[in-house]
């Protein structure tokens, strides 16, 4: 029997908030209320304000991050700004989106203890305590292991195990999928679901990867934008009438394939994709594959030449094993693969980071191996994931101009060459702004202008794309794919197979150390061997054609073809 | 080192077992006894008496090689530098004067000499116990073992949870160095002159300093909102209760501690030179 879903356990009434660091509100006007036993995804644009939204449930506001409250909250009959963070953490339990930051014990075991140990809890119960929690998640193998042992899906899960324990009838997730590769992510999503069938208990997912959030049921979606709801309704009402794609939000792609292709979604049971057979559809389909022209283009100078490139650290075990490929002129390749595959391991081979143990690598026919990190740096690029940790100076101007001092520029062409770049990367109006003003999305193309300012010919991208929003991820591309028209070479290190797809034209699938397929994209993602040794995800244009039995590759080559930025 | 970023050993042995407190008052009271005397005699006792609890803790030489030689190295230096600048030191401290050669113009002695090497000695009659402080205290025990005696949770959590970072620290400290070496900073030999080399670690400092002080906000969001600092005590997951092993360790330490004070006083109080 279902529990009666009458009580709003969560209640916003006309309620505005207001940073106190800031001039203008963050959020304005919020109604909105949550029943007990809901599981609602909160979902929105960077800087919409639904982070913001996380923390006033939470009590992190007005507790850590002070403020301007007005209007009512209520949850689970409190009003939380009015108690305490401690309080609060008894009525709403957080997990949060930084998952190495969050984990505070040394160890599995003491993580998921430290709410007990809090509590001073007795120690024999608490062991007892730890033990039922971690094998609610499958994770009793691992109670003696370290953070830095664990991959981010285990991390997810031990954190996950941490907070299943509480009496909390409330579970806060904030974006629990970023830095998630899709396997890890889909299987995180998983088990959120079967926390909430087990304990009935009220779920808020803040997240912003709507398809794989979708993958699993959503009692409600609430969109924020700009500080106010801009929407709300089921999933199957805001993908009906547009709200998603209107906000900045992507549609699953296999519905993004389907509008491509004119079918009309109402009356469809669109959100199970196994019921999606229809005759209707698969005609629709067929016309539009074979309506889309095809793109072709072809590269013929090689610019980087890997060959038999071994690396371990320690002389038994390799790394990566015996790496063949080439790289073009002009040409983008993803480098595809699940966490621990040796994704950046290559990359920092390639760049001398780390020193191979075996094989050359050669550019524009030369032998580099004897080169340094600084001298490849100037032929090579490489942007790492976070662009904190790539920013030391104080303006964009320095930032830019830093680079080019180091390798010996005269003052004037420093300048010169600081400036352009900074136009090429739509930041010159900011030249002289401090870089701690900038967005999270424009310190990453700042970190790339100054790779680009030392004119390289081969960029290499650590995650372009984690962190950034549809939106920001679209701006974000196309500058990229402008680079490329330049003749630059760019290769993404990604598990991002959406940015694989649509941006690259090429994939290279790595999977324990080893190449395991290089290939055209369309080619690599509908072979699901491949997927499945690189234990990558299948995307959801696969397996719509799978499900229609429509050839899995043509139709993938017809989704890259088919422009996809008139989406936006 | 361990992933964990600690030097600490995870073995079974009776000096693993013992309290964490309790090994910091040993190595106290171990600390207070070797600087109390400079007597050769006592420091090769404490140096044997801690190789045989070193080898009670099953700590092989391999483990420890590291911390031995910078040791090593640093007494060898000090020793170095008391000859050359006070070649006369150890004969004013007895009053007897045993010319060996001359160094800058100066005699050496024979008793500076022998005062060198129980200097040496005092430091590495320390070694041992530090090794054994070091390498056989888990550092969640040992916080937990903090607040036992009385310093407040807060400060001991603290302890635990720097530990907890170092790693990360460390690997973002190489990533940012790797990030700003491809873009053309020097930080090798032959790369730029060794004072421009090391201004060019500073430019690894801002964003080290910036990411930390961002780890330090998530953290202590983190905490908060699982409830740390919520009341007066905790318990700690890794705690344990005294055992008899532990009192009777204090015990032996405090005997120890008397009979040290005591033996300073009556026996073999001062410079020991035999000759």
């Amino acid at each position: 029997m279902k529990k009666e879903r009458t009580k709003n356990i969560i209640e916003f009434k006309n309620f505005t908030f207001q940073y106190r660091s800031l001039g203008t509100p963050t959020l304005k006007n919020i109604d909105l209320s949550i029943q007990s036993g809901e599981k609602v995804l909160i979902a929105g644009p960077s800087g919409s304000g639904k982070s913001t939204l996380g923390h006033c449930l939470n009590g992190l506001i007005p507790f850590s991050y002070a403020g301007m409250i007005d209007g009512k909250l209520k949850i689970n009959n409190i009003e939380p700004y009015k108690t305490s963070i401690f309080d609060i953490s008894s009525h709403i339990s957080t997990i949060l989106q930084d998952q190495d930051g969050q984990f505070v014990g040394l160890s599995v075991g003491e993580d998921v203890a430290f709410r007990d140990e809090n509590s001073n809890v007795d120690v024999d119960i608490m062991k007892k305590n730890v033990m039922t929690a971690l094998k609610n998640v499958d994770m009793e193998n691992h109670i003696l292991k370290s953070p830095q042992e664990l991959s981010g899906g285990l991390k997810q899960r031990a954190s996950l195990a941490g907070i299943v324990m509480s009496e909390a009838p409330i579970l806060l997730f904030d974006e629990p999928l970023a830095n998630l590769d899709p396997i890890s992510g889909r299987s995180a999503m998983k088990l959120i679901s079967s926390v909430h069938e087990k304990s009935n208990k009220t779920i808020v997912v803040i997240e912003h990867r709507i398809e794989d959030v979708l993958a699993e049921k959503f009692d409600k979606i609430i969109i924020i934008d700009n500080g106010i709801i801009a929407a709300s309704g089921t999933p199957t009402e805001l993908i009906l009438d547009g709200s998603l794609r209107r906000f900045g939000l992507r549609e699953p792609l296999y519905i993004e394939t389907m509008r491509h292709a004119n079918i009309d979604l109402k009356e469809l049971d669109f959100l199970n994709i196994n019921n999606l057979n229809t005759t209707n559809i698969k005609e629709n389909i067929n016309n539009w594959i074979e309506n889309v022209t095809p793109k072709i283009r072809s590269y013929d100078e090689k610019i980087l030449e890997v060959k038999n490139l071994t690396f371990s650290y320690n002389k038994r075990e390799n790394i990566i094993k015996n790496i063949n490929f080439d790289l073009y002129k002009g040409e983008i390749i993803s480098l595809l693969g699940n966490n621990g595959a040796g994704k950046s391991t290559l990359s920092k081979v390639i760049t001398g980071i780390c020193k191979k143990s075996n094989g050359t690598v050669s550019y524009k026919g030369k032998n580099i191996d004897s080169w340094s990190i600084r001298k490849r740096g100037q032929e090579i690029g490489y942007v790492m994931q976070n662009p904190n940790h790539m920013i030391t100076q104080e303006t964009l101007l320095d930032e830019v101009s830093f680079g080019l001092k180091h390798r010996g520029y005269k003052k004037v062409e420093i300048l010169e060459k600081a400036e352009n770049t900074l136009k090429i990367c739509g930041l010159h109006a900011f030249r002289n702004w401090p870089i701690t003003a900038l967005s999270y999305g424009q310190k990453k193309r700042l970190s790339i202008a100054t790779i680009l300012a030392l004119d390289p010919s081969i960029l290499i991208l650590d995650e372009p794309t984690a962190g950034q929003d549809y939106k920001h991820y679209l701006k974000f591309m196309q500058f990229i794919e402008s680079l490329s028209k330049t003749g630059l070479s760019i290769i993404f290190i990604t598990h991002d197979m959406h940015l694989a797809l649509e941006y690259s034209n090429r994939a290279i699938v790595l999977s324990n150390g080893e190449i395991i397929r290089d290939d055209t994209v369309s080619k690599v993602l509908s072979h699901t061997e491949t997927l499945n040794r690189a234990n990558l995800k299948k995307i959801s244009v696969s397996t719509l054609a799978e499900v229609l039995n429509i050839d899995e590759k043509l139709m993938l080559e017809t989704f890259i073809n088919h422009d996809h930025r008139e989406m936006v | 080192m361990t992933t964990t970023g600690t030097l600490y050993i995870d073995k079974k042995s009776p000096i693993h077992s013992l309290d964490g407190s309790i090994k910091l008052l040993m190595l106290l009271v171990w600390t207070a006894i070797a600087f109390l005397f400079t007597d050769i005699r006592v420091f090769l006792s404490l140096i044997l008496g801690g190789a045989l609890l070193i080898r009670m803790a099953n700590i092989t030489f391999k483990e420890v090689k590291p911390l031995v030689v910078f040791l090593l190295i640093f007494t060898l230096f000090n020793s170095l530098f008391l000859i050359i600048i006070t070649p006369a030191y150890g004969s004013e401290l007895i009053d007897q004067y045993t010319p060996l050669f001359n160094i800058l113009g100066r005699p050496l002695t024979y008793e500076t000499l022998w005062f060198a090497i129980t200097l040496s000695l005092k430091y590495l009659s320390i070694l041992p116990i530090t090794i054994i402080f070091i390498f056989t205290t888990h550092p969640s025990r040992f916080a937990s073992s903090l607040n036992k005696i009385g310093i407040s949770y807060k400060i001991a959590y603290a302890v635990n949870i720097a530990l907890r970072y170092i790693p990360d620290v460390r690997d973002e400290f190489v990533n940012i160095m790797h990030a700003q070496e491809a873009r053309g900073v020097a930080f090798r030999k032959g790369e730029d002159s060794l004072i421009n080399r090391f201004k060019n670690y500073n430019t690894i400092l801002i964003p080290l300093v910036l990411s930390s002080l961002n780890r330090v906000e998530v953290v202590s969001n983190a905490m908060n909102l699982r409830g740390f600092g919520s009341r007066k005590t905790r318990s700690w997951y890794n705690g344990k209760k005294y055992g008899e092993f532990d009192f009777l360790v204090i015990a032996l330490l405090l005997v120890g501690a008397v009979a040290g004070v005591l033996i300073n006083k009556f026996y073999l109080s001062g410079f020991w030179y035999p000759f």
